[in-house]
């Protein structure tokens, strides 16, 4: 029961995610490979402010604006770069951030991490039990589907989505582009920013080990497989690969065998990631009027 | 209404545009011809932003629009439409049509979150519009398709209409009925003549002569990127400048 | 200690990374010239090359390390070609995210797929330390004068092979058009094939030469592709020498970095380079093309 609540509080975590790069990738064309950065700066900007006393409420928004904030200032540079030099220069600054969150001791205990980050008070509910903790990050996760799903329906969405298909058309229409991404951008690292704090809060303990390349793959593989620019893709691809990837810990194996667990998982995501670009790279779930190709 | 003074424009080493003025009053429609490769659209580029020019100045309503950014012009009033149709193919019609008008407050994020009803009553007298408008391109049955499922004439059509819907102050029209059949170019000019009625104005390149002289109350003909004649185009026809360039490539 | 000889000695370390990198860089930008992508796998030829030498140098061949080079670089050429024979040529039409992204995923497997076989530990060769040199109060070590040395001999069997053949013609030629070069009857297969395994076997000279020196393990490709791909930027898409230079730049940059940056910042140096290089990208590059 106990494997069945962490999957499920895990999956919501990782929707919230997907579901804020999704914002990038498949509304705006926007292939940001250092989204986990985001992710890392809700975590640990809630994280530091809990361990120092602020209430939960405190350390969310924090969490959120600086995720945001930090958001807007990269993607006024890195907006105008095009395709995949966008992609690998976010990827850069993802790995800069990690090495300073790494090098950084005074501020985050570098490769030490952060430990014994408590549960979350919020109006009045101790949220300390898994079920509670279920019930946070799928509230949560739902909110932020209902937010973004909103924000897509929206004639802001409709210009969005404009721009990623045809930008010179888009802007002749009078889109300004520019500030459509922009505001794209932060979108999806408010929401990362969400996911981060749900996970440094549910994990206890967070270290730069946790947000590497690895998790990149992890959510960029999530959005692709799942199924981009859609509203369900996102959340499939997280219950597909969490599911995956976290019931296998629960396996009880020789222990030989848990050493060459974790480089095996990471090989079939890598060799789906693989197969699926060559075979389908729209993902499971497709969008309407579906034309092919990442 | 639109002035393009001494415009120039060269790539690698030919003057797409050369030293080309033309001035427009904000009245009726007029057109631009001349043989392939005179350099029309090449100025169509230019005066949206998509161009920037080597030397001279555009103005649209007394404000420089030379260099600026495609979705400036946009929201100052001057639209335009592509030779090759591009509409959203992956949206519907009706998607398409509502991407036109200008300042939505829907698509401000912040008024999101805040002026909710005046954002749904928008929307709704944009669609009732959109309705209209699709209504009178023979469109109505399509507005939910997505539009890369329109034929390629109803496509051209479609941007036309989404061009009428933004309510500019010009629309430039690039070959509009370049490439469809005779029926959907009869649409199309009545469209046009209407939207005239209407008090829309418009600048259209052209090839075929016949929706010249329909349609144009003025025209200008470019070839090798200079202008090279201007008046009615009973005029142009007769006159010797224009005939060479047609004849003589 | 003599200052002038410790700023001579990191310039030296910086020109030794920086050989590497330029190996790594060619190999890069190569690929990227012919086939109009970044092969975000490349570290790992980078990678492999190492380990299968470690390979052929342990049970069961137990080799010694002149013997285990050929067969190591033959093998690390091999995969190359098998890279895109399963990934990327099934991708050849597709747009360059796609193939960044199925790069990537390559790139995790193979990655993993070392991590599987020898284990996250750092290795090294097992080599006996044998004497350097010492001059004018600089030194070098064994591995140190082969970087140097190979590297010279990879750029002199380079510019031979690139400009003195007709191989490296058809080859050049693919850079500048892959369609027009098709159209033009060249035998577009056997240049890319030749250009997959001279960009492979460069990556894997150079991750062995990395591996002598320092050690291995299977991460030690990521980062350097990063170093790589920084120093294709400084010197333009496929162009060659362009790569020679900014791997030599990139080298140095590091290595003087860290007297003025914490050396935990030092791998972050050649990231924060490409970053710039990207966002200044119409100013500064050499012989650019448009895309």
């Amino acid at each position: 029961m106990d494997l069945l609540l962490h999957l499920a509080i895990v999956i919501a975590i990782y929707a919230v995610f997907a579901l804020s790069l999704n914002v990038e990738i498949g509304y705006t064309g926007l292939f940001n490979f250092g989204h986990v950065a985001f992710f890392a700066i809700g975590a640990y900007t809630s994280a530091l402010l809990t361990l120092a006393g602020f209430p939960f409420s405190i350390s969310l928004l924090a969490g959120l604006m600086l995720a945001g904030l930090c958001g807007f200032l990269l993607s006024i540079p890195a907006l105008k770069l095009q395709g995949d030099y966008f992609g690998i220069a976010t990827l850069g600054f993802g790995e800069i951030l990690r090495m300073v969150v790494n090098n950084e001791v005074w501020l985050t205990k570098g490769p030490m991490g952060l430990p014994g980050i408590p549960r979350p008070e919020l109006f009045g509910l101790h949220f300390d039990t898994l079920p509670a903790y279920l019930a946070l990050s799928g509230g949560m996760a739902l909110a932020t589907f209902a937010v973004l799903a909103f924000i897509v329906l929206s004639p802001f969405g409709r210009a969005l989505k404009a721009v990623r298909d045809d930008e010179t058309a888009a802007e002749i229409l009078g889109k300004n582009a520019f500030r459509f991404k922009i505001k794209s951008f932060v979108i999806g690292s408010v929401f990362a920013g969400l996911a981060g704090v749900l996970w440094a809060h549910y994990a206890t303990f967070i270290g730069p080990g946790d947000f590497t390349l690895t998790e990149t793959i992890l959510v960029l593989l999530i959005v692709v497989m799942g199924g981009k620019g859609t509203f369900l893709g996102p959340v499939v691809g997280a219950v597909v690969l969490i599911f995956f990837q976290e019931s296998v810990r629960f396996l009880r194996l020789p222990p030989e065998w848990t050493r060459l667990l974790g480089p095996l998982q990471q090989m079939v995501f890598g060799l789906l990631l693989v197969v699926f670009m060559v075979f389908r790279p729209e993902g499971i779930v497709r969008e309407k009027g579906g034309r092919r190709g990442a | 209404m639109l002035e393009i003074r001494n415009v120039t424009k060269t790539f690698g080493g030919t003057r797409a545009v050369s030293d080309c003025s033309i001035s427009l009053e904000g009245l009726g429609i007029t057109g631009l011809i001349g043989p392939n490769g005179s350099g029309k659209t090449t100025l169509f580029n230019l005066i949206t932003g998509l161009l920037r020019p080597d030397r001279g100045e555009i103005r649209f309503l007394g404000n420089r629009i030379d260099g600026r950014l495609p979705h400036d012009m946009a929201q100052l009033g001057l639209i335009r439409t592509f030779q090759l149709s591009r509409v959203f193919p992956r949206m519907t019609v009706l998607e398409n049509m509502l991407l036109a008008p200008q300042g939505q407050t829907g698509e401000r994020l912040l008024s999101l979150c805040l002026r909710l009803p005046a954002i749904r009553n928008e929307e709704s007298e944009n669609r009732e519009r959109a309705l209209e408008l699709l209504d009178l391109l023979g469109l109505t049955r399509l507005h939910d398709q997505f539009a890369e499922n329109l034929s390629y004439g109803q496509q051209k059509l479609l941007e036309l209409g989404r061009a009428i819907m933004a309510r500019p102050k010009m629309i430039l029209l690039d070959e509009p009925t370049a490439g469809i059949n005779p029926t959907l170019i009869r649409t199309m000019i009545e469209m046009i003549l209407k939207m005239r009625e209407r008090g829309q104005v418009f600048f259209i390149i052209e090839h075929n002569m016949d929706v010249v002289i329909e349609v144009c109350e003025r025209v200008f003909v470019l070839d090798h990127g200079e202008k090279i004649a201007e008046g009615r185009p009973e005029e142009i026809q007769k006159d010797p400048r224009v005939i060479e360039a047609y004849l003589g490539c | 200690m003599d200052s002038i000889s410790y700023y001579l000695q990191t310039a030296l370390n910086g020109i030794l990374a920086g050989c590497v990198y330029a190996l790594f860089a060619m190999g890069l930008t190569l690929i990227y010239g012919v086939l109009n992508f970044v092969n975000f796998a490349h570290g790992e030829l980078i990678m492999w090359g190492a380990y299968f030498l470690f390979l052929f140098m342990g049970e069961p061949f137990g080799l010694p390390l002149y013997a285990a080079l050929p067969p190591a670089l033959a093998v690390t050429g091999c995969l190359g070609v098998a890279m895109d024979f399963s990934v990327f040529r099934p991708l050849r039409r597709a747009n360059r995210l796609t193939l960044l992204i199925a790069a990537m995923g390559l790139s995790v497997f193979l990655r993993n797929a070392a991590q599987f076989f020898w284990g996250a530990e750092v290795r090294t060769y097992g080599l006996e330390v044998t004497a350097g040199l010492r001059f004018f109060g600089l030194s070098l070590t064994m591995p140190q004068i082969a970087i140097i040395a190979v590297t010279i001999l990879c750029v002199t069997a380079v510019y031979l092979l690139f400009f003195r053949s007709r191989l490296g013609k058809s080859m050049r030629a693919l850079s500048d058009n892959l369609d027009l070069a098709r159209i033009s009857g060249i035998d577009t297969r056997r240049a890319i094939l030749a250009a997959w395994v001279i960009s492979a076997v460069l990556a894997g000279i150079g991750g062995i030469l990395l591996a002598l020196d320092t050690n291995l393990s299977p991460e030690m490709g990521v980062i350097n592709l990063i170093k790589a791909f920084a120093a294709t930027l400084i010197g333009g898409v496929g162009n060659l020498w362009g790569a020679l230079l900014g791997g030599l730049l990139i080298g140095l940059a590091e290595n003087l970095g860290v007297l003025f940056v914490s050396p935990g910042y030092k791998d972050a140096i050649a990231f924060v380079i490409m970053v710039i290089i990207l966002l200044a990208r119409p100013y500064v590059i050499i012989g650019e093309r448009s895309d």
